[in-house]
């Protein structure tokens, strides 16, 4: 017997919104097209989510994957670190200044 | 490219990123300070030849704050590992023509060999780790962004 109170959709003001600011750089920057975006998604989210999410609509961050680090507020982070609401996320590719 | 210049100097250590030529002589100058003995300057410039294949010149994106932050590190400890008594990061964003400076890397040493040594690893940990990117705009009108390495996170 279907029970309203279950099949509910949950409520917005229930779910816990995680926004993000990203950032791209260099070559993810020139394929994209995008400096920066900002997309809201539902907790929990981690880099590797973010990164799922980014691949689906982006091909080029799916095809620069492997060579992704992510910097989370101007810190390099491993891809299974939480992310939390207002961080700003930089798709960091292989380093060559100097 | 917004944010720019950064510029952030101390008694010991100064952090440059800008998109302006980088000015040598106040490099130098930051640099002297009665307890060294030896100075040690690095300069990166903008080469013509890469594998055959030849550079009108190139052109840097960074994030710039991340890259200030990280560069600091890098100054802070690099002054750890080497009694290191002044030091001097400066970086130039935006196009770079072949023969000019990108960067600039200066330390301060009572002693000659820890000078040498902390130049050396803060121009090698730069490479590794700032985000930084340099692109190769070549005579033939295509460009390349130079794929470096992947920054270490920090334990």
């Amino acid at each position: 017997m279907p029970n309203p109170a279950l099949d509910a959709p949950e409520s917005t003001a229930d779910s816990t919104a995680v926004t993000l600011h990203v950032l791209f750089f260099s070559v993810l920057h020139e394929k994209t097209g995008r400096r920066e975006l900002t997309l809201t998604l539902d907790a929990p989210i981690s880099g590797t989510d973010l990164l799922d999410h980014l691949s689906d609509e982006f091909p080029t961050i799916e095809e620069y994957r492997p060579a992704i680090r992510l910097a989370v507020n101007e810190s390099y982070v491993a891809p299974d670190t939480q992310l939390e609401d207002g961080d700003e996320v930089a798709l960091i590719t292989p380093v060559s200044g100097g | 490219m917004a944010d720019l210049p950064i510029d952030h100097k101390t008694a010991t250590t100064w952090i440059h990123l800008s998109e302006t030529p980088l000015d040598i002589a106040a490099a130098d100058a930051f640099l002297h300070t009665e307890r060294a003995g030896g100075i040690n300057l690095f300069v990166g410039t903008t080469r013509r030849w890469t594998e055959g294949r030849e550079t009108v010149r190139l052109a840097y994106d960074a994030y710039a704050p991340m890259a200030a932050r990280e560069m600091r590190q890098l100054a802070d400890e690099a002054a750890d590992r080497w009694p290191v008594l002044r030091g001097c990061l400066l970086h130039r964003l935006g196009e770079v023509p072949v023969a000019e400076a990108s960067v600039i890397i200066g330390v301060a040493c009572a002693h000659r060999a820890a000078a040498f040594e902390a130049c050396r690893w803060l121009i090698d940990t730069l490479k590794a780790q700032v985000p930084i990117w340099k692109q190769e705009v070549y005579a033939d009108g295509s460009t390349e962004w130079v794929e470096g390495q992947l920054p270490d996170v920090h334990s």
